[in-house]
């Protein structure tokens, strides 16, 4: 064992191994009990009220609790009869984002701390609300960080590469911790308003940077792609822009929801979409970078930047592999919604321009893999395509939702 | 494809042995013990499936894992198939059809769009909507849209319960889905001012969706909705927006003899302003009977207020006697017709907005051409409750298909079919070995995990040398 990972030997021993196993496990079985607890925890059916409350009450704690033991247990079984499982790849590389979450919970509770008194809380005026305090800082520090990407371009300094990095990862949480605080916030106005910080355009866009920052520092950990971040994090500012934008016309406020939303699928498919989203968004940074490796190679390829890039083929492999988180998502995603609209609406699919565009979508990605996959495709067409495919992404979430009426209007400006 | 996972040839020919993309390759000392390198290789690869073969002498091992995303891609495709079979069974042997049931009332025959014609289907049962209700955020925005449902099925209840948006009712393989509401023919009464100059009230009983038709006139008015809530946007073009219940209001085609037809929107209470200032019963008044043209029309007069109508009345006929029209002289019929409606001397509490109203009036109400003016004077709400009906015996497919496709793409991202080769050939006084390998996916992990094992192994013949 060498000097480096006897210094971290410990935190590499809790991502590693039984450990990691075992708190997988634990994770899987506590949102299995949530899920549980939303579903048979009430005597009557689903209730939305309070749900954050009931989830962070002791009522939460032994149903999530429970789930956790018994997943732990079952963890014990498996691993048992199957030692391989205890280098299960999923595990390893999906808890410290878990870890993450419980982190972003407890900063979460502390901004709470922070929130103005309950009298000077009014529906009508939300601007002293603390949440969007922490979303100002979210849009500064992703700006910051997507400038320093770009900066790492031009100087590959590690240092500068290590600040893009650690601000794109502080963005993360100040998004993700400043959305939890909504959702706390949304019950402060009245218990009957409050609800999931998901049911806006404005709240789904913190959700997208901070998925599409997310799937994307995923691959930088274990790809070392860095140059890819500027192009993705340009993306993400650009959003940012828009959701500044979003907030001064008075979008950002909490609503309370329409009928049709109130029901536990809307926790399920719309996160679950935006993982669709991101990843489309990450896929789309790779085949940029691709384009501009491609163009600056051409060029007589004596430019510095060339020696940070991630070769022509990596970052090709990237493009697909974001594709590949993606696809997978979207397509769960679709079906959620499907699912939830056999619930609501009495059909699975009703040719709504959302899911026509979600279809179309698919087709265009299905696509890619198949030129891909089956037909030996490589390089700078299937880079244009995960650009061309990503613009098509933002039409279906904003265009769709901004131009085109139908069964998803909710997400409309008002 | 399916032979080829089933034979797994484990030999390798020495022309294509050279076109991997991954390979390695060693010299160990000729008497290193080939079971043994074989040996270090299979403890490397835990949870990975081996064959071997010899052949002219060369010694292979091959190593599979994932061996089933080929399964993957099968699942997915036909996933799809079963999606599209799903999908033709719901809309060859399904139906999506609405109804309407009005409160206290059963219906049992959906209607459906049919191209540009409407259908109809009879149900095996029947549905009676016992009551509507709708629930408010205290924003006033609604919450939530509740009816309490009978089944009836052959003249016997089976089955009572609430359904709500998001909640339907499950029947004899039919869901019953809160889709709209609407009114469902609440009674109302209308005030009928005579605007003959009689100062005659009279009243009109009828129902939303019906006619009332004055014999004496001619005029009919035809009632085409009520609604017991109206939320407006108060607040004047380009200030924020300012939503106010304005109460209850009915809405009516109003036509007569040489009476240009037109919408109207008749509001029970007058309109009380930001400041709390009666500014007296009001109308929106559409010339086109579109919804988009209602214009606000202030009547002046509070017409809930009897005394109002009989001083506006009294004023009229105090400033015809008057016969000018003056300020003062205003003044002087307005103090005679309040001698004349309270007696003289007394005035009543607010009687200088009475006076404002009853002025506006003179303007307003004698401009209207209508023989009888109408407004909303009592109701009882009769809703109807919007139902979804829809019968999908193609769905547990969709579902079944949908589930295939999830998990079949999973198999084909995550579970890449990955082999490797150990081929320990012996030559002139050495074993050359090789390491090959190949995966039809995610070459980028596959890369470094190739070389992992590669590296591993590497230490593996090095302390096996020595």
């Amino acid at each position: 064992m060498t000097a480096t990972t006897a210094e971290t030997g410990f935190a590499t021993m809790l991502n590693q191994g039984r450990w990691a196993w075992m708190r997988f496990t634990a994770y899987l079985g506590a949102m299995a009990g949530i899920a549980a607890m939303a579903m048979y925890g009430s005597s009557g059916a689903y209730e939305e009220n309070a749900f954050l409350y009931q989830i962070l009450s002791m009522k939460g704690l032994l149903w999530g609790g429970t789930g956790a033991l018994a997943g732990c247990g079952l963890a014990v079984v498996a691993s048992t009869l199957k030692p391989t499982l205890l280098e299960t790849k999923m595990a390893r590389n999906t808890v410290p984002w878990l870890d993450g979450f419980v982190l972003m919970v407890i900063l979460a509770s502390i901004w709470a701390l922070f929130e103005p008194s309950q009298s000077q809380i009014s529906y009508q005026d939300q601007s002293n609300l603390f949440a969007g305090r922490v979303i100002m800082a979210m849009n500064v520090i992703f700006i910051f960080s997507a400038v320093s990407y770009i900066a790492y371009l031009f100087a590959p300094e590690s240092f500068i590469g290590r600040i893009a990095t650690w601000s794109a990862y502080a963005g993360i949480y100040l998004g993700g911790s400043a959305l939890l605080l909504r959702w706390h916030e949304s019950y402060l106005f009245d218990m009957e308003i409050g609800h999931a910080p998901v049911s806006n355009l404005y709240e789904v866009f913190i959700l997208l940077f901070c998925i599409t920052a997310a799937v994307y520092l995923a691959l930088e950990k274990r790809y070392q792609a860095k140059a890819m971040g500027a192009f993705v994090l340009t993306l993400v500012s650009v959003g940012v822009f828009f959701g500044i934008w979003l907030d001064s016309v008075g979008q950002g406020d909490i609503k309370p929801l329409v009928p049709a939303l109130q029901s536990y699928w809307m926790k399920i498919h719309v996160p679950m979409n935006f993982v669709g989203y991101g990843s489309f968004a990450v896929a789309c940074g790779a085949g940029m970078a691709y384009l501009v490796r491609y163009r600056l190679e051409a060029s007589g390829g004596k430019s510095k930047m060339l020696a940070i890039f991630p070769s022509l083929e990596q970052l090709d492999q990237l493009a697909y592999k974001a594709v590949a988180i993606g696809f997978p998502a979207f397509t769960l995603a679709t079906i959620l919604g499907a699912a939830w609209a056999a619930e609501a609406w009495g059909g699975y699919w009703s040719w709504d321009p959302k899911e026509t565009w979600a279809l179309i979508l698919w087709l265009i990605y299905g696509a890619y893999l198949h030129a891909r996959v089956s037909h030996g495709w490589h390089g700078k067409a299937l880079a244009w395509w995960a650009v061309a495919g990503f613009l098509v992404t933002v039409f279906c979430f904003l265009g769709v939702n901004m131009y085109l009426s139908g069964l998803h209007s909710y997400g409309r400006l008002t | 494809m399916l032979k080829e996972m089933r034979t797994r040839k484990a030999t390798v020919a020495e022309k294509s042995l050279k076109r991997f993309q991954y390979l390695h390759d060693w010299r160990l000392p000729a008497e290193m013990d080939i079971a043994h390198v074989q040996q270090t290789f299979r403890k490397r690869l835990r949870g990975w499936e081996f064959r071997e073969a010899e052949q002219d002498g060369v010694q292979y091992i091959r190593a599979d894992k994932g061996r089933w995303n080929k399964w993957g891609y099968i699942l997915v495709h036909s996933a799809i198939l079963v999606i599209l079979v799903g999908g033709w069974m719901g809309s060859e042997y399904g139906f999506r059809g609405n109804m309407a049931v009005p409160e206290g009332q059963s219906e049992s025959e959906i209607s459906f769009l049919q191209g540009t014609e409407t259908g109809h289907l009879k149900m095996p049962f029947e549905v009676r909507c016992n009551s509507f209700s709708i629930d408010f955020f205290p924003t006033g925005a609604p919450k939530e849209f509740r009816s309490n449902l009978t089944i009836i099925d052959n003249g016997k209840e089976v089955l009572t319960s609430d359904i709500i948006v998001n909640e339907p009712l499950y029947y004899k393989g039919v869901r019953i889905y809160q889709a709209s509401f609407g009114d469902g023919g609440s009674d109302i009464t209308f005030k009928l001012f005579h605007m003959d100059g009689s100062e005659k009230i009279s009243y009109a009983k009828v129902q939303v969706y019906k006619t009332w038709k004055d014999e004496k006139t001619g005029t009919s008015i035809k009632v085409t909705d009520f609604k017991p809530y109206n939320v407006e946007n108060m607040a004047n073009p380009g200030e924020p927006k300012d939503f106010q219940d304005l109460g209850p209001a009915v809405e009516y085609e109003l036509r007569g003899p040489g009476l240009k037809p037109v919408k109207i929107k008749a509001f029970m209470n007058p309109f009380i302003d930001a400041k709390g200032v009666n500014q007296g019963s009001f109308l929106m008044v559409s010339l086109t009977g579109d919804k988009q043209d209602y214009k606000p029309v202030a009547l002046g007069l509070d017409l809930t207020n009897p005394v109002e109508w009989k001083l506006f009345h009294a004023f009229m006929r105090q400033l015809a006697v008057v016969g000018k029209q003056s300020k003062q002289a205003n003044l002087t019929a307005f103090k005679k017709a309040m001698a004349e409606v309270f007696g003289e001397g007394n005035r009543p509490e607010g009687f200088q907005a009475m006076a404002m109203r009853t002025l506006q009036a003179i303007n307003m109400l004698s401009a209207l051409p209508w023989p009888l003016l109408p407004m909303l004077d009592d109701f009882d709400q009769h809703y109807y409750t919007g139902l979804q009906l829809a019968k999908d015996p193609g769905m547990n497919v969709v579902w079944f298909g949908s589930a295939m496709l999830v998990i079949g793409l999973c198999i084909m991202f995550y579970m890449p079919h990955r082999k490797l080769w150990l081929i320990v050939r012996p030559v002139s006084g050495a074993l050359h070995i090789s390491l090959a390998g190949m995966a039809n996916r995610n070459h980028l992990v596959f890369n470094q995990a190739f070389n992992d094992i590669f590296t591993q192994l590497d230490k593996d013949f090095a302390q096996g040398k020595s």
